[in-house]
This record gives C-alpha cells, sequence and structure tokens, in this order.
C-alpha cells in the first residue's frame, strides 16, 4: 500500500506515499461504478508504513512484526482515484517487543485518517537488539 | 439466513471486495452473524499466508453493514441507503486465520449517535476468539442513489 518512502528517521518518524489510481484491482468492487480507496487499506498503508519504520530503526537481523492492536481509528474523507495520499506515522511508545505508534492518512493537506497502531515483534535474531 | 446473493441485494460490495460469504444469525439493526470461509483461490494468499488483519474489520463492517441494511429494508424493501465505514476503537488481534479456516463474524449494536452506529465485534474461529473490539459505521437512508 506504500509507493516511496519520502522522509525516515530512525526511532522517530516515517512519511511514505501512496498514488491512487482506478486501476487498482480491488476498486473493481469498492464499488462498481464508484471507485472509492477502502478505509481498511488506507489503515493498512499506515500499518505498512510502521512496519518500515520499525524495520529501520532496528540496526540489524531479520525480524517479523506482527499487528496487535488498532485504536482510535477514523476514517475521516473519502479517498479516490487520482489523490496522492501521504503516510505520517511516528514511533510513541516502546515496551520491550511493543512498539505504539501514532498514523495519519493526509491528502492535499487534509486528514483522510488516523490510526493507533500497536506492532509486536514476534521473531528476532539471536543476538538483536531490540 | 441470508446466502450470498440476498447479501449482494444489501451490500453493494462485490469482488475482489465482498468479504463475507454468508450470515448464519441475524437480528435487523440489532445484530448479527456471518460466515467467511478462507480458500487457496483468494487474492490475498499470494502474499500472506493468513488473512490480513485489516480485512478482518472490513469483514466485520460489511456484517455491520447487512445488519443496518436489513433493518431500513425491513420497512421498505426497496429503500436505499449509504453505510460507510467511519472507525475502528480498541481492536486486539489474538491471531491472524489462516487458509483453511472458516471465520465467524459477531456484531453486535451498542449504541447510535444521529447516523453513526458503534458496534461490538468479535471474531472467532471454531470456539476460540481470535479478535475483538469495537468498530463505528456511518448509516444513512437516503432517498434516491446508490446504497453503498
Amino acid at each position: 500500500m506504500i509507493d516511496r518512502v519520502e522522509k525516515l528517521e530512525k526511532d522517530k518518524n516515517i512519511k511514505t506515499v501512496k498514488w491512487v489510481t482506478a486501476n487498482e484491482f480491488y476498486l473493481a468492487g469498492h464499488f462498481p461504478g464508484d471507485p472509492i480507496m477502502p478505509g481498511v487499506l488506507t489503515l493498512e498503508g499506515m500499518v505498512q508504513s510502521a512496519l518500515v519504520l520499525l524495520d529501520e530503526s532496528l540496526s540489524r537481523g531479520r525480524l517479523r512484526a506482527s499487528l496487535k492492536k488498532v485504536d482510535r481509528v477514523r476514517f475521516k474523507r473519502a479517498i479516490t482515484p487520482g489523490d496522492r495520499v501521504e503516510f505520517l506515522v511516528s514511533l510513541t511508545a516502546r515496551e520491550e517487543a511493543c512498539w505504539r505508534f501514532k498514523g495519519k492518512a493526509q491528502v492535499s493537506g487534509e486528514t483522510a485518517a488516523e490510526a493507533d497502531i500497536l506492532l509486536q515483534v514476534d521473531l528476532r535474531e539471536v543476538g538483536f537488539e531490540l | 439466513m441470508m446466502e450470498s446473493r440476498e447479501i449482494q441485494s444489501i451490500l453493494p460490495h462485490r469482488y475482489p471486495f465482498l468479504l463475507v460469504d454468508r450470515i448464519s444469525k441475524i437480528e435487523p439493526g440489532k445484530s448479527g452473524v456471518g460466515i467467511k470461509n478462507l480458500n487457496g483461490n483468494e487474492w490475498f494468499f499470494g502474499a500472506h499466508h493468513f488473512y490480513p488483519p485489516v480485512l478482518l474489520l472490513e469483514s466485520l463492517a460489511q456484517v455491520g453493514g447487512i445488519v443496518l441494511g436489513t433493518k431500513v429494508r425491513e420497512k421498505s424493501p426497496l429503500a436505499k441507503f449509504i453505510g460507510l465505514f467511519a472507525g475502528v476503537s480498541d481492536f486486539q488481534f489474538h491471531r491472524c486465520p489462516v487458509l483453511g479456516e472458516e471465520i465467524t463474524l459477531k456484531v453486535e449494536v451498542m449504541q447510535s449517535l444521529a447516523s453513526l452506529y458503534r458496534f461490538a465485534a468479535e471474531v472467532f474461529v471454531g470456539g476460540e476468539k481470535i479478535g475483538g473490539g469495537q468498530i463505528l459505521l456511518s448509516f444513512q437512508a437516503t432517498e434516491s442513489g446508490s446504497s453503498r
């Protein structure tokens, strides 16, 4: 759900971008003749941005992380083909394997969605620094 | 009980974004139980070996849309309405459903304020609860236009 990482500060925040086009397969069913980006995929864009930030913040090794919790998710504005969506995600807290993020999706400076995201690191290699 | 054909008469969602197969129990305007089966022919199994958590939220929202939509249709069978996914609160994922599992999606209206409906939502596989929280839908009957 993300096309490009525009800015990344390890352990702090990330800004990613997705361009929305009518040619995306899921828009065929959401909805026929009335394409609107599904809110849950906007949420997925924020989650994936958080995963990239997590991945880049850990210095070395392989890892696998999963989505544990979402809270305060709000879908505020419809996103349609032609829009450029910016995902702004920042790390807010970190307790052992649990990482908390605050995410926002913006279209032309307007907030389209917001979410609090909790990721858990499930797998790390021996010697991996958390 | 509602089969897919009837579900499609209420929801505008179609392939590849129709994420509920059957409704096994429904109390229009109050609660509903939906079924989603996972098989190997589904598009998301290319990238993952499990049902993505965000799609689980969408499945629940679609069952919620059916609960509200059936209520409106009870009164007038040709009624139009617009339902939108408005949000999610405090939703925990214990594990993701995998290929070959049947997912049970339970939703129940907790409160409604104007056009905003808050549902308690739970997900089960077999008897095991694998996730739960609250979802918010914005739902409005309309004079004309498409139901969404």
